[in-house]
């Protein structure tokens, strides 16, 4: 009993990170149109920085939130408009040129932290990071908990600044439909940079909070990002709660097959990967559409 | 002379091998209701594309209060005060029928935030017939209830230069009426209305003046009741089925 509900806990605190992970990535696409494959690129270097930040001004993780989120947003801001606003405007899917400029970008930031840091794996050791805490009998470590706590908060806020600003209301406006946005007056081009500095500082900020959790080196977020998009292909785009849906799914999965079966941890990336497939050919449209499609069957158009 | 509200002179525009417009130009009156007709592919709404800064011209220019507008990227022409509609709605879908509006209110010519926002959005939706779906979400309107959304949303940018693609479309007869009577209140109102139109019978009962288009080309323009007897008119539109309501 106790081992369900450590399964189940250790899933719901890896699906907040996930979440997190995610949300910058659909945050982008939502906007632009544009699947940001330099997304690990940045979850890289969030990582990273917070390391500098800590070793050099003993900065906790945590608190680093504050520097890393808003010089990260700043470098998406900067990014886009230096380079991603010159691509040839997507139309309903991302364009070649659009995929090709993000790889290389993912490619040139991983470079530049080999150039700095060299390829060695570097881990942030705080006073809590092997401290574990209980909740009715079921032990989790405490930075996961933090982590949690963190990626929960960063989704609350999010959701709440899409809800109420004028801003968020002129981003899910961009979202839902770009040239109806457009003639109702809405700076496409200042919304769209607005959403890549967000997304990149999101990523950033699950690098910082996966600092805590992981060790990392240049490659860092390779696997990640393939998680993040089984996470999108499963619970869509749409909604913070559909992200957060297919996070937890995902999250449920990798510790089930941990806990239940043989199949070794090393083989989590398989796991994901494996769900993106079945999930593409059974289910092309993720969860929240087959939820919508139990729950009002009649009325499909 | 003073400087008409809106000067479209010589405008083209070409795209690849079709010239979609051909050197057209006419202008509008502060306070007109102008009509649109021509048949399928003439390039009115190419035309408005245009006019709203969707598309760019080829050659020419469009002058709006004196000022250049081709060339400014559209949600620029919108806070200048010229809007449009699309023919096929493109509403938020995901949002509802209140917040649709009030993105125009927040981001259009006007630029209005908080209690003021909402009160013309409200406003706006009795205006409509709109305020009984108001929290509806805008993908589960029907068609007359979409394109009156359609209206209501540019309606909130406040603009000074209403144009409005094909609103009449798939209405039926009273829906036609209403829509013809919610055009002359907005003129009324002290809006210029520009209106691209299939139903000919509604934009000449509408219109002050008229502009024909063919194959990108101006062909006539006038009063309606001229217009309507252009033999270059008329034979444009026999080549094609004649339209509902062409005065015989």
């Amino acid at each position: 009993m106790s081992k369900i509900l450590g399964v189940l806990a250790d899933s719901l605190l890896a699906g907040g990170l996930y979440a997190t992970m995610a949300y910058g990535l659909a945050v982008i696409y939502g906007v632009m149109r544009i699947i940001n494959l330099a997304h690990a690129g940045f979850l890289m270097l969030g990582a990273y920085a917070t390391l500098f930040l800590f070793t050099r001004f003993h900065i906790d993780p945590f608190v680093s939130l504050a520097v890393v989120l808003p010089a990260f947003f700043l470098i998406g801001v900067a990014l886009y408009l230096a380079v991603v606003r010159r691509l040839p405007r997507s139309g309903a899917t991302p364009s070649m040129e659009s995929l090709l400029l993000l790889f290389g970008l993912w490619l040139v930031l991983q470079n530049l932290a080999y150039a700095i840091w060299g390829g060695d794996t570097q881990s942030i050791l705080t006073g809590y990071t092997m401290k574990s805490i209980s909740f009715g009998g079921v032990r989790v470590g405490v930075p996961l908990v933090l982590v949690f706590a963190a990626s929960a908060m960063s989704l609350l806020v999010l959701t709440l600044f899409l809800k109420r600003t004028y801003v968020g209301k002129a981003i899910r406006a961009v979202t839902a439909n770009r040239d109806a946005a457009l003639i109702s007056g809405v700076n496409a081009d200042r919304i769209s940079a607005t959403a890549f500095g967000l997304g990149t500082a999101f990523a950033a900020m699950a690098g910082t909070l996966m600092s805590t959790l992981y060790a990392f080196t240049p490659d860092f977020g390779r696997s990640f990002l393939l998680k993040a998009f089984c996470i999108i292909v499963l619970g869509g785009m749409e909604s913070a709660a559909g992200v957060a849906l297919g996070a937890f799914v995902l999250a449920l999965l990798e510790n089930v097959m941990g806990a239940y079966t043989p199949i070794p941890t090393t083989f989590q990336d398989a796991i994901s990967f494996s769900l993106l497939v079945i999930v593409l050919v059974l289910l092309p449209q993720g969860l929240p559409r087959l939820f919508t499609r139990i729950s009002r069957p009649a009325h499909t158009r | 002379m003073p400087e008409a509200l809106l000067a479209v002179s010589g405008v083209s525009k070409r795209f690849g091998g079709l010239l979609a417009l051909n050197t057209v130009s006419f202008e509008v009156e502060a306070g007109q209701i102008y009509g649109v007709i021509g048949p399928n592919g003439a390039g009115k709404t190419t035309l408005f594309s245009c006019l709203v800064g969707a598309a760019r011209p080829t050659a020419g220019e469009i002058r709006f209060r004196g000022g250049r507008i081709d060339g400014l990227p559209n949600w620029a022409v919108v806070s200048r005060g010229v809007v449009r509609t699309h023919q096929i709605v493109r509403p938020f879908r995901q949002m509802t029928v209140r917040e649709n509006v009030s993105v125009g209110a927040h981001f259009g010519a006007g630029r209005r935030r908080g209690a003021e926002a909402a009160s013309r959005v409200g406003a706006i939706l009795e205006k409509t017939g709109l305020a009984p779906r108001a929290e509806a979400l805008a993908g589960t309107l029907t068609i007359g209830e979409s394109k009156r959304l359609e209206i209501a949303r540019a309606l909130a940018t406040e603009p000074s230069v209403l144009c409005l693609d094909e609103v009449m479309g798939g209405l039926n007869p009273s829906e036609i009426q209403g829509a013809m009577s919610l055009i002359r209140t907005l003129r009324e109102a002290g809006l210029t209305v520009l209106l691209i139109e299939h139903h000919v019978h509604a934009v000449v009962g509408l219109s002050d003046r008229i502009l024909v288009l063919n194959f990108g080309e101006r062909i006539a323009e006038g009063a309606p009741a001229g217009v309507m007897r252009d033999p270059a008119v008329i034979s444009a539109y026999l080549g094609e089925d004649a339209p509902e309501g062409t005065p015989s």
